[in-house]
């Protein structure tokens, strides 16, 4: 069994070499696996790497195509913005006014967790029929218990010292508000933006193929009915990429960034 | 604190849930059954989720299908882990491309290639499942091997060869808490995926009902299917995860 463990430990050590030959092998395998498969089947059961190549071509190509993917961004856009919001506004009430918080954090909070959130989309669809309010309003019911208990812990988290020192300074309630509870929350918001952010492109794609007239969800709707499985591993891998890339290029550094300047080590 | 504080403040919380149901009354009773059925119908319709032999078979197949996902994807991910600590090499690959892979793959992305690949059938449903559950029980159990008390494994190797016996004596109880973790995680999340699992090729499943008690305008049982799913969910916590986390607690 130290033996395991010393390949544990090795794990971090793993050189540059060997991390480039295992990940040229790995995507080797998958490549010729798929190309292999893809061969034996007809495309619309699983289409080839040179199919889905050309068919992410054309998507990114193709104006009517992009416009779905803005319209998935939008809708993506409007939900964090007003999930963050309403979040930050339950979590501040729950803090401030204590009588609130268990209402808000053991009956509010639990029952839009457990909630389901293809049950909100097809709620939704007949309150707002198939319209952008429908995912909007999935997207954003679906987020808002991730800020809610996000926030919750930034707040929780606050440095009761700093607090009565700001007191001590200045009595204006406002003025600490900005200068010290808002910055000590930061961290927390970038972490928040950060899984909001991974889990609203999933919720949106599901909410887009039921409630949606637009969106990359609709378009996965319309390549399903075509059996244009292309079109659908164009989407799926699209939308790998794209949230890879910007949790790696966006979310992570902006958490980092945060934490560093923010956060309780930078104190 | 004072002490009559923490009461009222959940009296409170409590008043509000029954205010909602009351706002949910008065509301469904000026709306059409297909728009806002009322709490009282929805109520009777989650009851007969559970009794009704018509229902209850959904109910069933949605809840072992999710048990049965959960165990495969625990299985499944647990050896990810263990291949992850056993190759070094491989780690990398596995934290730095199959992890991010599956877990930014979308639910409905698989259910819809399951839908294409797959016959209809439980076995279909399962697949979907697992896929997305196991990232979820690969980050856990990875984790609890990254963290495993080396020393406490050194002294078993001290006291005895035999790997197995160390594994299920020191290894195991050690990573007990991260396969709770992985567990509790799972479980949680294969509800909420379990009806976009169903909604695409299934014949059977509370997703399976819901999107056909949409189809035919049937509110009611959408809504009580939802509220079943939340029932289920807190069932499954209480009466398995939660006995299972003071028994491991315990030791």
């Amino acid at each position: 069994m130290t033996g395991g463990g010393d390949a544990a430990y090795g794990a971090r050590d793993a050189t540059t070499r060997d991390k480039a030959l295992a990940a040229l092998v790995v995507v080797t395998i998958i490549g010729v696996a798929w190309s292999l498969a893809a061969g034996r089947v007809p495309p619309y059961i699983l289409p080839s790497p040179i199919e889905v190549g050309k068919s992410a071509l054309a998507f990114f190509t193709s104006a009517k195509q992009l416009g779905h993917l803005g319209a998935t961004l939008a809708h993506i856009g409007a939900a964090i913005a007003i999930a963050f919001v309403g979040g930050a506004l339950l979590a501040l009430a729950a803090h401030y006014a204590a009588w609130s918080a268990p209402a808000i954090h053991r009956r509010l909070s639990p029952f839009l967790n457990a909630f389901s959130g293809i049950g909100w989309t097809l709620l939704a669809v007949i309150w707002f029929g198939v319209s952008t309010a429908t995912v909007v309003f999935t997207i954003t019911v679906v987020l808002l218990p991730f800020a809610l208990v996000n926030l919750r812990e930034g707040l929780v988290a606050l440095d009761r010292e700093l607090l009565e020192m700001g007191e001590s300074f200045g009595r204006s309630r406002g003025r600490n508000f900005a200068a010290i509870v808002v910055p000590s929350l930061l961290p927390f918001a970038a972490a928040t933006l950060r899984i909001m952010f991974g889990v609203a492109w999933k919720v949106a794609l599901t909410a887009e193929l039921f409630g949606g007239s637009k969106g990359l969800g609709y378009l996965i709707n319309l390549a399903r009915q075509d059996y244009d499985t292309a079109t659908i591993f164009t989407v799926i891998l699209f939308i790998i990429v794209a949230v890879y890339v910007a949790d790696r290029v966006v979310f992570l550094p902006l958490e980092r960034y945060t934490s560093r300047h923010f956060g309780k080590a930078a104190r | 604190m004072n002490p009559l504080k923490r009461p009222a403040s959940l009296w409170l919380a409590d008043g509000l849930v029954v205010a909602a149901l009351a706002a949910w009354w008065l509301a469904a009773r000026g709306l059409p059954e297909f728009v806002l059925p009322g709490p009282v119908a929805v109520a009777q319709r989650l009851v007969a989720l559970f009794t009704d032999a018509d229902f209850l078979v959904h109910t069933l197949a949605s809840t072992l299908r999710v048990l049965v996902s959960v165990l495969v994807a625990l299985v499944i991910g647990s050896g990810l882990a263990l291949v992850q600590r056993a190759w070094p090499a491989l780690d990398w690959v596995l934290r730095g491309g199959v992890q991010p892979f599956l877990n930014s793959f979308p639910s409905i992305g698989w259910a819809i290639l399951a839908a294409i690949w797959f016959t209809p059938s439980h076995g279909s449903i399962v697949f979907v499942q697992v896929a997305i559950l196991i990232p979820f029980c690969l980050i856990n159990v990875g984790e609890g091997l990254r963290q495993l008390d080396r020393e406490a494994l050194e002294m078993a190797t001290s006291f005895t060869r035999r790997r197995v016996r160390i594994a299920w004596l020191v290894g195991l109880p050690l990573l007990a808490p991260y396969l709770l973790g992985a567990l509790r995680i799972s479980y949680g999340v294969a509800w909420k995926i379990a009806l976009v699992a169903e909604l695409l090729g299934s014949t059977s499943g509370l997703g399976y009902l819901m999107l056909r008690a949409q189809g035919s305008a049937d509110m009611t049982t959408v809504m009580a299917a939802c509220f079943a799913i939340i029932a289920l969910f807190v069932a499954g916590e209480r009466l398995i995860l939660d006995p299972l986390a003071r028994r491991f607690a315990a030791r």
